[in-house]
């Protein structure tokens, strides 16, 4: 009976170090991201050097999580929610890791376009950056106090994120047909917002996987009710 | 409780009555019939051996009658052991009596008993013989006997007797039993139910027993113990809320978690220094409530190496609020459960007025480095040679002599500051007509706008109240945000200076200009010492970077407060509030 409790305990404890584990990746991924957008606005470079360096960690740390969540299943054999949990995870895992490794795709653009002329004042960027950490952080809450509800509203800014991406897409062609020397930045520009908007893909991804940890039911490759509307 | 215990008490004296009864019964029963017994067998031995006395002949002749007389059966018996006359039977019918137990008995010890059953008449039979001595030589017995039935009838009579007396006994006794159990009981029963309530927590009664017996001390003990919990419990909330007031009243945000590392209490500090509600935060993990890796990671660090940890973090959706953070553990009396406890304390201003005073330094070192380096320079110049060259010697004399003013004015501005953050400037405070000091700066300041091509207008709202200042510093605060005001207004532009009471109590005095303005995010920062929106420019134009930070103290000093307002590239507005004098009113 002691043992048992243990055994628990001990089960409980390993379950929370990978929600925990989840967090952390996403904080570090948030941050990347914030700080991706700054270097872009303060034409940071040292910053964004500093970015495609902790993507390392953030690379480290998704292996361990993933293990982690390996070895769970082989030795507890978990079932039903628990294990809907631990599968789930393993795919959030693998959206923060490729999150992360956008951000640092984005660091390296800002190095690029910090040695160029800026052609304009960074205005919907930003704002992509800012949606799509927020759909990180509020999925990762959503997780946290299994409250699907907030991770269906997540799964619906992506859409904004797809808007903004395409108004970025025909401002800066409008950029490049009046003046071609202003091409090599504005493609610069275009792989950052794309980046963008495949993050706000990977955060609507875990938004998904979270409501499927809730409820059991998958939402994956629904439409949301703004691109129904 | 109480009926439980009373059902056992009936049915034990229940069952010991009736085992009592049963075997008292029995006992007395077999006492009984030993000794009626014996006593019959006496009785018909000495009614035997009355009759040995009559001769042998008469015997067996009156037997019938002897039986009757003693009412027994009377068997005459001859040495041999046949029988020569019995009151029942006909004689000489059965021989062999002499093997007969209470013949050999009788033979032997005098007298002889037996109980047999009795084949000659078929029943159940009591038999006393005796011999019948004739100068010492046994010549025959006398037999005396009867049936037993008779005896058992007596005794089943008796019996019956001492049972009912004994029934009623039991009777009796379990009556008084229950009525000693039920007077016993009933205490006992409140006593439970006392000690009942006091167990589920109500310890606030006294329990009320009479009796001055064992019960009743044992009630007087549970009084005393429960007397000494009450108090125990008093000083043990009262300490408690003592601590929970301490806990919330503190400024310095504590947290603890439990042994799973799990949020178990926060206090107020708490709630108000990260804006997260006690309910949203407890239960959950330190990543899970706050979201901040560095916390975590700290935590961690205080796992591993077990060691108090203190560190500064950044707290809050922005990180902006800095806390000083302090981790360690404690684990309770029985040094089972390891909590840990983390204290916060908010160093955010402390944190602010460091960079502050590092900047400053910082900043002073830089303003005393610039005009240095130009007298060091132009001096080594003038030794080197230079000195020869009247035009050029005056020239970079005049570039010492103002650089070293420009020194001069530094340290002076530098004095009134620290003498102003410190309280120490005297203001000589007396009723001041504004156009009056208006006039007199102008003046100074005239020749200046002139010079650029500057308007300088003014604007006086009729008749105006007096205010309350000091005379030679207002002419100080003038100057300085005029001069401010012709410094950063470009050739042929105007600089507007209005006068209007304000709000209740105060005046208002507005300076414009049509100059390059002011970025809104650094108006804030203007009053800061050595803080310059235009970094080169302002420089250029001699300024020593503390005449707002100046202004802004002096207007403290008087009372009132400087406003400034900006529109990039169309020019600034200030505007200084000076209370009013009282002499005016």
């Amino acid at each position: 009976m002691e043992n048992n409790r243990h055994t628990s305990r001990e089960y409980e404890r390993e379950l929370q170090e990978i929600r925990d584990g989840l967090l952390y990746l996403g904080v570090l991924t948030e941050r990347a991201l914030e700080r991706g957008a700054q270097a872009l606005l303060e034409r940071n470079s040292i910053l964004a050097e500093e970015i495609i360096r902790e993507d390392e960690q953030i690379d480290s740390l998704d292996v361990d999580l993933e293990e982690k969540c390996i070895r769970l299943l082989a030795l507890r054999q978990p079932a039903a929610r628990d294990l809907r949990f631990i599968t789930t995870a393993i795919k959030i895992t693998g959206h923060l890791e490729r999150i992360g490794d956008m951000a640092a795709n984005i660091a390296e653009k800002v190095i690029i376009l910090n040695d160029l002329k800026q052609i304009k004042p960074y205005v919907d960027l930003p704002r992509m950056v800012e949606i799509s950490r927020g759909m990180i952080r509020k999925s990762l809450d959503a997780m946290v106090r299994e409250d699907s509800e907030l991770a269906k509203m997540v799964r619906e800014e992506d859409a904004v994120v797809d808007q903004l991406n395409d108004q970025v897409f025909r401002e800066l062609l409008t950029f490049m047909l009046e003046d071609p020397t202003k091409i090599q930045v504005c493609l610069y520009i275009m792989q950052i917002s794309k980046s963008l908007e495949r993050i706000a893909d990977h955060a609507e991804g875990i938004a998904d996987m979270v409501i499927y940890m809730i409820t059991g039911k998958s939402v994956r490759h629904k439409p949301t009710s703004v691109e129904q509307g | 409780m109480k009926f439980r215990l009373f059902h056992k008490f009936i049915a034990t004296f229940f069952a010991i009555g009736i085992a009592a009864v049963a075997v008292a019964g029995l006992l007395i029963e077999r006492e009984l019939k030993m000794d009626l017994m014996t006593r019959i067998a006496e009785e018909m031995a000495a009614g035997a051996r009355i009759i040995a006395l009559m001769p042998t002949e008469e015997i067996a002749r009156r037997a019938a009658e002897l039986a009757e007389r003693t009412r027994a059966r009377l068997t005459l018996i001859d040495a041999a052991g046949r029988v020569t006359a019995d009151s029942e039977l006909g004689d000489g019918e059965t021989d062999g009596h002499i093997n007969r137990s209470e013949i050999q008995e009788a033979r032997l010890r005098g007298v002889g008993k037996a109980v047999r059953y009795s084949h000659t008449l078929q029943k159940e039979m009591l038999y006393v013989a005796i011999p019948l001595q004739k100068e010492s030589r046994t010549t025959g017995y006398i037999r005396l006997s009867r049936p037993l039935a008779e005896i058992t009838l007596t005794i089943n009579g008796m019996g019956k007797t001492i049972f009912d007396i004994l029934l009623w006994t039991v009777i009796a006794s379990l009556l008084i039993a229950l009525l000693f159990s039920l007077k016993m009981l009933s205490p006992i029963g409140r006593l439970a139910a006392f000690t009942g309530k006091v167990r589920m927590g109500d310890v606030f009664g006294t329990l009320w027993i009479k009796p001055r017996d064992e019960l009743g001390q044992l009630s007087e003990n549970i009084n005393e113990i429960v007397r000494t919990l009450q108090e125990k419990i008093q000083t043990a909330s009262e300490e408690k809320r003592k601590l929970e007031l301490l806990f919330s009243g503190m400024s310095e945000g504590v947290m603890v978690l439990d042994v799973e590392n799990r949020i178990e209490s926060v206090n107020r500090g708490m709630e108000e220094l990260t804006g997260r509600l006690r309910g949203e935060v407890i239960g959950k993990t330190l990543l899970e409530a706050f979201r901040n890796i560095e916390l975590h990671d700290a935590l961690e660090r205080f796992r591993e190496k077990n060691v108090t940890v203190c560190e500064e973090i950044g707290l809050g959706d922005e990180r902006s609020v800095i806390m000083d953070v302090t981790i360690s553990a404690f684990a309770d009396e029985a040094g089972g459960e390891r909590n840990t406890m983390l204290v916060f304390h908010d160093v955010t201003r402390l944190k602010k007025l460091e960079r502050t005073r590092t900047d400053f330094v910082a900043n002073v070192t830089h303003e005393i480095r610039t005009p240095l380096t130009a007298i060091i320079g132009f001096a080594e110049t003038l030794e080197q040679g230079a000195v020869d060259n009247r035009a050029k010697a005056l020239q970079f004399l005049r570039t010492i002599r103002e650089n070293a003013e420009r020194l001069n004015r530094l340290v002076e501005d530098l004095l009134t500051l620290s003498g102003l953050e410190l309280g120490e400037a005297k203001l000589h405070l007396e009723g001041v007509r504004i156009e009056e000091a208006l006039d007199q700066v102008l003046a100074v300041v005239a020749a200046r706008a002139e010079g650029k091509g500057l308007t300088i207008r003014k604007g006086m709202a009729g008749e105006l109240p007096l205010i309350r200042a000091d005379r030679d510093r207002l002419a100080q605060i003038l100057i300085n945000i005029i001069d401010n005001a012709i410094k950063f207004t470009p050739v042929g532009g105007t600089v507007a200076i209005t006068t209007s009471p304000g709000e209740e109590g105060f005046l208002t005095i507005r300076i414009s200009d049509t100059g390059v303005g002011i970025p809104k995010g650094e108006i804030p920062r203007l009053g800061e010492r050595f803080y310059r929106a235009d970094k080169t420019r302002s420089r250029e134009q001699g300024g020593t970077g503390l005449g707002l930070s100046i202004v802004k103290h002096l207007m403290m000093a008087h009372g009132g407060r400087v406003m400034i307002d900006s529109a990039l590239g169309h020019g600034t507005t200030v505007s200084l509030y000076f209370p009013v004098s009282r002499e005016s009113e």
